[in-house]
């Protein structure tokens, strides 16, 4: 069930939270074992045998949990705890492997052979990859006892929540058990009236925003799989179209979650804060699904790099510590770990040489960012002038990275991919529509030796698809976003209202308040979300 | 080693690492206050830190500190 949906909006909303409250008079366990319920049949709608294909792994998942939760009690058997984490951890990535990449194998080894392989054509249960990493989270937090008791119905209602289940953020179960505990299944006004701006803030992002700008991006993927206009312009809208539209879908979907999971009075974490406001794409990667960006750091990158840089301790080799640089230390302590995790995000996000390439892309981007921390701000006379000069060129630059990398996200095929970014170059030519060449005053003179007339009948989706893309990336770029907005009642954990004498006069008319006019202008947005949905819009990362 | 101590040191050690001679840590600094403290320089401190100190974090506890005050506090524990 999609959260913007009817089905969802008016019978599983309004039916699950009635009986939450219901259930509540009873008391606090029976709504929560209601909610658990609600979550089980809002898996179900889609494909009701994905409870059955990932129910044992549910369970299987419990049980190493418990004997883990046992053994790591005991120091003597450390060992035990190890080899069975490191089980639990095999099992699911198999899990995952499996649905996810065994179609892509098949692709691998074809290409490779020469041959047809055809593996068994596998269907993807929803939501997968954020379980699975979810639960590979819960069994390391249990090894290294951060979690020390829970019970069947508590890992449940941890793993099955709905406004999380299918694509994040990926939570911890502690920082959410201790939610649960405290949560008051009574009506509460202000939790209502937070949890529905958050909704109806994201609804608007996702139905609205990305929505409407995708109907004129994917045209633009989609000719070019078959040989399309891919000159200067079509390709530029296609890059910073897709990023946009990927940043509404995301953001608006994490902001719909908040939401939904502050209906009941939880707090989820945050998943974006204007990652397109990034000044770097250090940055931007803490900014963009900060949730995953917390995954891969604490579970894979810390790891991997802090044994890469003991072990090169211990052999008397220079580590990259202090004012002294190793080429060396350089390549294997920072380079390696990080085109590993950003190698490993690639293939999470889809399962096909793209987004691998994409991943391994962002790998190369941060190892040059971290490169340039080391060495840039020593080119400028002081760190003042370095920052006022290179933060407006460092934000331009990393939204052209991350724009020109997400082609290779949204490109339906390598061909598409490399005819998009040669269009990007200006290497397949300049065409603009007649009307508009006409209309550009001098420039028009200018221009004429290198443009080229495109097909007729292109001005008013040409002229739309620009406009389209300069009103979202000025919201983007320069509005306050949702969490910002709402700072004052608590969001998301651990997002407080920031330092007043730094908000701009914009941030603070649109600071969020339970006032009459917020509510008419949010039911101005609702209502404009509500009549744009109908057609099948699957929010992008539910396919992963 | 006092608490004091030990945070003097931290401050030392994390100024050679990020060249910048301007940082002052209290028990309460978290990675976030400290400008280009990223995850790559974090590591790195806490290496430094073990190699200083001949102690040796737990890879979980490294993960889950949340102020510089929580990885004085594991220290000062492991230094007995």
């Amino acid at each position: 069930m999609l959260f913007n949906s009817y089905p969802f909006i008016f019978a599983f909303l309004p039916v699950t939270l009635a009986g939450f409250f219901l259930f509540g008079i009873r008391s606090r366990t029976w709504a929560l074992g209601w909610l658990t319920v609600a979550s089980l049949f809002f898996y179900a709608w889609w494909r009701p045998i994905n409870v059955l294909i990932i129910a044992p792994s549910v369970l299987i998942n419990y049980a190493l949990a418990q004997l883990l939760r046992r053994l790591s009690a005991d120091k003597k058997r450390s060992g035990v705890a190890r080899a069975v984490l490191v089980l639990g951890i095999a099992f699911n990535v198999t899990f995952l492997g499996y649905f996810k990449y065994v179609n892509f194998l098949g692709t691998v080894l074809s290409d490779l052979t020469g041959t047809n392989f055809v593996l068994t054509q596998v269907v993807l249960p929803l939501g997968i990859s954020f379980i699975t990493f979810q639960k590979i989270a819960f069994l390391i937090d249990v090894y290294a006892r951060r979690v020390v008791s829970f019970t069947f119905r508590e890992y449940c209602l941890f793993v099955l929540f709905f406004p999380q289940l299918i694509a994040g953020p990926i939570v911890h179960f502690r920082e959410m058990m201790p939610q649960f505990h405290q949560v008051s299944p009574r009506f509460d006004s202000e939790n209502i009236a937070v949890g529905l701006t958050l909704f109806l803030f994201g609804l608007f992002k996702k139905a609205v925003l990305a929505d409407g700008i995708a109907a004129h991006v994917t045209p633009i993927y989609e000719s070019a799989a078959v040989g399309g206009d891919v000159s200067l312009f079509p390709s530029w809208i296609a890059a910073v179209g897709f990023t946009l539209q990927i940043y509404f879908d995301f953001s608006g979907y994490s902001d719909m979650a908040l939401g939904l999971g502050r209906l009941i009075g939880v707090r989820l974490p945050p998943n974006f804060d204007s990652p397109l406001k990034a000044s770097s794409i250090i940055d931007f990667w803490l900014r963009w699904h900060m949730t995953l960006t917390r995954f891969l750091t604490a579970y894979l990158y810390n790891p991997l790099a802090l044994w890469l840089t003991r072990r090169r301790l211990a052999k008397g080799l220079p580590v990259l510590g202090g004012r002294n640089f190793s080429t060396g230390a350089f390549f294997r302590l920072l380079v390696g770990p990080t085109m590993f995790t950003m190698f490993v995000s690639g293939l999470w996000h889809g399962a096909g040489y793209l987004f691998i390439i994409w991943g391994l892309l962002h790998g190369v981007y941060l190892s040059i960012n971290h490169a340039w921390r080391l060495f840039g701000p020593g080119l400028w006379p002081s760190k003042e002038t370095y920052q006022r000069f290179m933060r407006p060129i460092g934000a331009v630059l990393t939204f052209l990275s991350v724009a020109i990398a997400m082609v290779l996200f949204r490109s339906p095929t390598a061909k598409a991919a490399i005819e998009l970014l040669k269009g990007i170059l200006g290497l397949n030519g300049i065409s603009l529509p007649q009307q508009i060449l006409e209309r550009l005053g001098p420039l028009t003179r200018l221009m004429q030796p290198f443009v080229s007339i495109s097909a007729a009948g292109t001005t008013q989706e040409f002229a739309l698809a620009i406009a389209w893309v300069l009103v979202l990336l000025l919201i983007a770029t320069a509005l306050p976003n949702t969490l910002q907005i709402m700072a004052r009642y608590g969001p998301a954990i651990g997002v407080q209202p920031g330092p007043a004498d730094g908000a701009t006069k914009l941030a603070r008319a649109l600071d969020w308040n339970p006032t009459l006019p917020w509510a008419l202008a949010m039911a101005a947005l609702g209502t404009a979300s509500i009549m744009r949905l109908g057609g099948k819009s699957e929010f992008l990362y539910w396919q992963f | 080693m006092t608490d004091q101590e030990i945070l003097l040191a931290f401050t030392r050690i994390l100024r050679d690492l990020l060249a910048d001679d301007s940082i002052v840590l209290t028990m309460d600094s978290t990675r976030a206050d400290v400008p280009d403290w990223d995850s790559f320089k974090y590591v790195n401190f806490i290496v430094a830190v073990e190699m200083e100190l001949g102690i040796r974090f737990g890879v979980a506890d490294v993960e889950s500190f949340k102020t510089v005050g929580d990885i004085v506090a594991e220290t000062r524990s492991l230094l007995g």
